[in-house]
């Protein structure tokens, strides 16, 4: 909402899609805040119990999505423009891998050993390349790899941080 | 006035220590190497490399990262005159007139002079933290738990103000970094509060998950899908000083640039972006012929980048002296001292002395060493430049994947990060501003906590906020800032600044 580009309501209808959802994205996070908490107790102001805060903020940020969300419809704002679910795929699917393979994991009966840095760090480069629109297999690879040794360098051996590196195979 | 010095010369004996002197140039060279890159502000850049600080002792991690975020800063004004393309957003003014100037043949002239700028408020404003250090902290240490509670709300009120963009949706995003704050075990009851029975969530959100996952992983998706279209200039970068005349105009901008920038980056809730704004705007108003502007003056590289030099620093005082953060790249500052056992607050100068002096004096090393990096190293910028994305964003990834695996050794946080990576995407795809939200997320612990304190000594009364004179005092300018900017006249002021 820009209060500068206010315009006489014409007539009820959403004139932000960006701003009508954002508003009720607020209302749905208040709700499961509010969902979460209902069984913390507020207590009195004297003595504020856990429930307090949390409930009443959610409660704020329900009221400010409500506002946000009426206020679309009576002033003009941007639009949802496309989401790229490439990006989200590939990105955060990079990230997550690595989160699970860097030191094995166990679901039911999925069991990946611990992989380690030289395996994990590959993968999460050249996962996430294939973000890109202009992506180029090969140069991936080999940066993947470059990229991999050099922070195995930084990270293992300049800044002594407790990664491990490839345990199934070297030990360490 | 010779405590102060006192007070110099004992930070300068800490900084001016072989390692420390190393570990600020590193800081320095690595912030400005990633603040160059297009699209990676020193938000991203900070949390990025918050790991490579945690195998050092506080004072040079702390140095270090000062070194980083000032680098990366300045990296920022390297890109807004190259690129065309403001780091972030402290340097949108820079690509005004820079750019253009870079155009003209004279980005040499445009770097030099703004590393000169940069350089002299940031000598200024060294003194002016060393100043006010002491004096502020006295005064801090008066403050009882409702005062603190009056000044972090009047914080998060010029934080709503002056971000960019709606005010409705900048409120929204603190109160959403407010809400998150509470997740986690109770610290007076040891309930667990929203935490799905997750065990990792008992400790509350980690801070680290949270920023870079927001600053890092969204920001990467939000730039995969507008390719930049990079205007890097092909001309000659031309010689570095600017020549007498050039310094003739320059002069005054950069004293009234410091002067404004160190005022404005005092105040709570990310003054530091404002100085560069109104350096410009008071630069473009006294000129004798302000249509010079945004056609290559070099007034409007001079004043603006020495007004955003000196509010990042000045930005510090609210930190050490108060332990408040005023924006959200403080924000970090205080979770990466957290990480390192120091808790921010008027207590830091008592018991770290070291600490505090050694960080103001690193502060004046590393602009002078910021000054010896930039302007021999500017051919390599350039360079730099010229890496293309599809390449810089995987290497972003892993650095924080590793980066976030080594805050606690846990796996899980990586994909808790991708989490919030996604959180953050939807946040930006709604024209939610983040950085508000992270400011909240920080300052909501320690408010929930004098809250609880102020209304257990006034025994329930929330009157203790207004019967108390410091307290309703900032709480008196907190709803007169939000009244002002609520005001149609001034927000439509606000909406011009913001979108020149």
């Amino acid at each position: 909402m820009s209060l500068n580009k206010i315009e006489a309501a014409q007539g009820w209808r959403i004139r932000s899609t960006q701003d009508f959802a954002g508003g009720l994205f607020m209302i749905a996070l208040a709700g499961l805040a509010l969902f979460l908490a209902r069984d913390l107790p507020l207590g009195t102001l004297r003595q504020i119990g856990p429930g307090m805060l949390p409930k009443s903020i959610a409660v704020i940020c329900a009221a400010l999505g409500a506002l946000l969300a009426f206020n679309s419809l009576r002033y003009k704002g941007e639009k949802l423009s496309g989401w790229s679910w490439r990006g989200v795929l590939f990105v955060l699917g990079a990230a997550v891998i690595f989160g699970l393979t860097i030191r094995g994991f166990e679901i039911g009966p999925l069991k990946v050993p611990q992989l380690g840095m030289l395996v994990s760090g590959p993968l999460v480069v050249f996962i996430a390349g294939l973000a890109a629109d202009d992506v180029r297999i090969k140069e991936l690879a080999i940066f993947a790899v470059a990229m991999t040794a050099a922070c195995a360098l930084l990270f293992k051996y300049a800044l002594s941080l407790p990664i491990p590196l490839a345990p199934w195979l070297l030990g360490i | 006035m010779s405590e102060m010095f006192a007070h110099l010369g004992l930070g300068f004996g800490v900084a001016l220590t072989l390692q420390n002197i190393a570990l600020c140039f590193v800081g320095c060279l690595v912030g400005t190497l990633v603040g160059v890159l297009p699209g990676v502000g020193p938000i991203a850049t900070i949390a990025m490399l918050l790991p490579i600080t945690f195998g050092l002792d506080p004072v040079g991690a702390l140095i270090m990262l000062a070194g980083i975020y000032y680098g990366a800063q300045y990296g920022g004004s390297t890109t807004a005159i190259l690129v065309n393309i403001p780091g972030e957003a402290t340097s949108v003014v820079t690509t005004l007139d820079g750019h253009q100037m870079a155009r003209q043949g004279r980005a040499g002239v445009a770097l030099g002079t703004a590393a000169l700028a940069s350089f002299f408020a940031g000598c200024v404003a060294t003194v002016v933290i060393a100043a006010l250090g002491a004096p502020l902290t006295k005064l801090a240490l008066l403050f009882g738990p409702a005062e603190y509670f009056s000044l972090m709300v009047m914080g998060l009120c010029f934080a709503v103000v002056l971000a960019r963009g709606s005010i409705l949706k900048a409120f929204c995003m603190i109160m959403l970094g407010l809400l998150l704050s509470t997740v986690g075990t109770d610290l007076e009851t040891g309930q667990e509060r929203m935490t799905f029975g997750f065990p990792p969530l008992s400790d509350g959100i980690d801070f680290a998950v949270l920023a870079m996952g927001v600053f890092g992983f969204a920001e990467v998706l939000r730039n995969l899908e507008n390719p930049e279209a990079r205007d890097v200039v092909r001309a000659k970068i031309g010689r570095l000083l600017p020549g007498w005349s050039d310094i003739k105009q320059a002069a005054l901008p950069v004293v009234r640039g410091t002067g404004i920038g160190a005022i404005l980056g005092i105040l709570p809730g990310n003054g530091a972006v404002l100085g560069p704004f109104a350096s410009y705007t008071v630069e473009k108003k006294i000129a004798k012929d302000p249509s010079r502007f945004g056609k290559g003056a070099i007034e409007g590289v001079a004043g603006p980048e020495a007004a955003n030099n000196a509010g990042a620093q000045t930005a510090f005082i609210p930190l050490l002296t108060l332990g408040i953060p005023p924006n959200a790249v403080m924000a970090l500052m205080v979770g990466a001292m957290t990480i390192h056992g120091i808790i921010p607050g008027p207590q830091v100068m008592t018991k770290n002395p070291d600490l505090f002096w050694g960080m103001i004096a690193s502060m004046w090393i590393g602009n002078l060493m910021l000054l010896v990096i930039n302007l021999p190293l500017v051919g390599l910028w350039v360079k730099l430049l010229q890496v293309p994305y599809r390449l810089m964003f995987p290497a972003i990834l892993i650095f924080c994947s590793i980066g976030i695996y080594s805050v606690n050794n846990q796996p899980v946080d990586v994909a808790f990060t991708a989490l919030f990576g996604l959180f953050g995407y939807i946040l930006i795809k709604l024209g939610f501003e983040p950085a508000p939200m992270l400011l909240g997320f920080v300052l909501g612990k320690l408010m929930e906590e004098k809250l609880r304190q102020a209304l257990i000594i006034s025994r329930g009364s929330f009157m203790t906020f207004i019967e108390r004179p410091i307290s309703a005092g900032l709480l008196l300018v907190a709803v007169a800032i939000l009244v002002i900017a609520l005001l149609p006249s001034m927000s439509k002021k606000r909406e011009e600044v913001f979108t020149e």
